[in-house]
């Protein structure tokens, strides 16, 4: 089996990314490595560059990450990483625009799929156009 | 020409978010375009009239279906292996039982 891509889940909350991680991985079928970056380094509510760059060296399989934010300074959390540090990590890397819950769930199935980067990107950035009711 | 292939199934139980999941992750095993449409509300009222569809390759989608215990989901492939898709999806409906979540 050919490796899948990594999926990093970065909020404010550690307790949100872990779980969304756990929803979307048993919806994803458990077949797809998802790590979280929740919180600050000292357990408040925030993001941690730090967090960030260790979660995409475990997501990373060999196929590529896809780092989806939940709001406002992880964005900037994450731009800060992949500006400065780049050349440091895994690579390829993608970073999604898509609502948290949905685009967690609908990457976790294309990438358990077998899904290529690109294809694991377009599935998150799609749930934004999905309704629920 | 792409063969076609359909058939439905009667949903012992609601379609939750994990056989959702694992549709839609089979799904996207095959070529052939697939699509879910349901039929039926459980008290029988709307039997056979035409209900929402969803591409099963979609989890959003096929979520968004709300698909509950017995109503009939019917799974049309298109394609050159649409005969094993619609084996394969069926076989993961009639496995959503009652206790199923």
């Amino acid at each position: 089996m050919a490796a899948r891509v990594g999926i990093v889940l970065v909020s404010h909350s550690a307790s949100l990314a872990e779980g969304t991680a756990e929803l979307a991985g048993q919806v994803g079928g458990g077949a797809v490595t998802i790590t979280t970056a929740g919180g600050t380094d000292d357990g408040r509510l925030g993001t941690s560059i730090d967090k960030v760059a260790d979660a995409i060296r475990r997501a990373d399989a060999g196929a590529g990450v896809l780092i989806l934010p939940d709001l406002g300074s992880s964005v900037l959390t994450v731009r800060t990483l992949l500006a400065d540090d780049a050349d440091d990590l895994p690579g390829p890397l993608e970073v999604a625009d898509a609502p948290f819950v949905e685009g967690a769930v609908a990457a976790a199935v294309t990438a358990a799929a077998g899904g290529s980067l690109k294809a694991v990107l377009d599935a998150a950035q799609e749930a934004r156009h999905a309704r629920k009711l | 020409m792409p063969e076609s292939f359909e058939e439905t199934i009667t949903l012992a139980g609601d379609l939750h978010a994990r056989p959702a999941g694992a549709l839609s992750v089979a799904a996207a095993q095959f070529s052939s375009a697939v699509q879910l449409a349901v039929a039926g509300r459980a008290d029988g009222g709307t039997a056979g009239v035409t209900g929402p569809q969803a591409d099963a390759k979609s989890v959003l989608a096929v979520m968004q279906l709300g698909a509950s215990s017995g109503q009939q989901v019917t799974v049309r492939a298109v394609g050159p292996d649409a005969e094993k898709a619609v084996e394969t999806l069926i076989g993961i409906l009639a496995a959503v039982s009652k206790a199923g979540d």
